[in-house]
């Protein structure tokens, strides 16, 4: 699990939305633990993946939008209907 | 314990060193998320980039601001947090950390370096577990009703 005393903010929101939930998720280790503690689906291909990305990113192996891209993939994997500002 | 030893045991004796900060324009649950994962009721607010802190945001500013008071949980931080929280340094006393506590009526403070960098937390509970008696006397006075005088200072003029 990666030291989430470190948050790598993204470079913009994404909000997530299931019925009567709605997730707004703006950094690396908020995304961690979106997946970890509070998602849907017990495991999925996309899920694993989103996870291992948050871990690269918050240990600063990788770019913090890197992260945003697999969590998308993994919230469209669990159904959730995904919105940011720029739709990007 | 005796008000003397209270005042050779340091902040840097008893303190959490693990501090999971966050950043004003984080949201009221993502903040809520990482008090869960963390097992925290409290969380400094600092500076992104920067490192200084500004302030504390706690979870009862969360259900008395943010939940109480109808407002979305997408609220940023800098919204409803504590800004220039009382903090203290790790070379202070756990005599000065109680009396802050006392004073302000508050369970935690954060530990600041020289630059303003969160360096650690402590809290009610650690001076308690360091001084039961020091830590009782700190919890009677927060649990008091408010006094009409003036707040009295000074741990030493506490009643248990």
């Amino acid at each position: 699990m990666p030291s989430l005393t470190q948050d790598r903010l993204w470079s913009e929101v994404v909000i997530l939305e299931a019925p009567r939930r709605v997730l707004r998720v703006q950094s690396t280790r908020d995304a961690f633990l979106c997946l970890k503690n509070h998602w849907p689906l017990a495991d999925g291909k996309a899920k694993r993946e989103a996870l291992a990305a948050c871990d690269r990113v918050i240990e600063g192996n990788d770019e913090p939008d890197a992260a945003r891209a697999a969590f998308i993939k993994a919230a469209e994997e669990a159904q959730f209907r995904v919105n940011s500002w720029t739709g990007a | 314990m005796a008000a003397h030893e209270d005042r050779s045991i340091r902040v840097r004796d008893v303190m959490s060193r693990q501090v999971f900060t966050v950043s004003p324009s984080d949201t009221a649950q993502s903040v809520a998320r990482l008090m869960e994962e963390a097992g925290v009721g409290a969380l400094p607010v600092e500076a992104p980039g920067v490192g200084t802190i500004l302030g504390i945001v706690t979870d009862r500013d969360i259900l008395a601001s943010v939940v109480a008071q109808g407002l979305s949980t997408s609220t940023a931080v800098f919204e409803f947090m504590t800004v220039s929280a009382e903090s203290c340094e790790e070379g202070d006393s756990i005599l000065l950390a109680a009396q802050k506590m006392h004073e302000y009526k508050i369970r935690r403070l954060v530990v600041v370096d020289e630059n303003k960098h969160a360096a650690g937390i402590v809290s009610l509970a650690d001076i308690t577990r360091a001084s039961p008696e020091l830590g009782g006397l700190v919890l009677g006075g927060i649990s008091r009703q408010a006094p009409q005088s003036p707040p009295v200072e000074g741990v030493a003029t506490c009643q248990a």
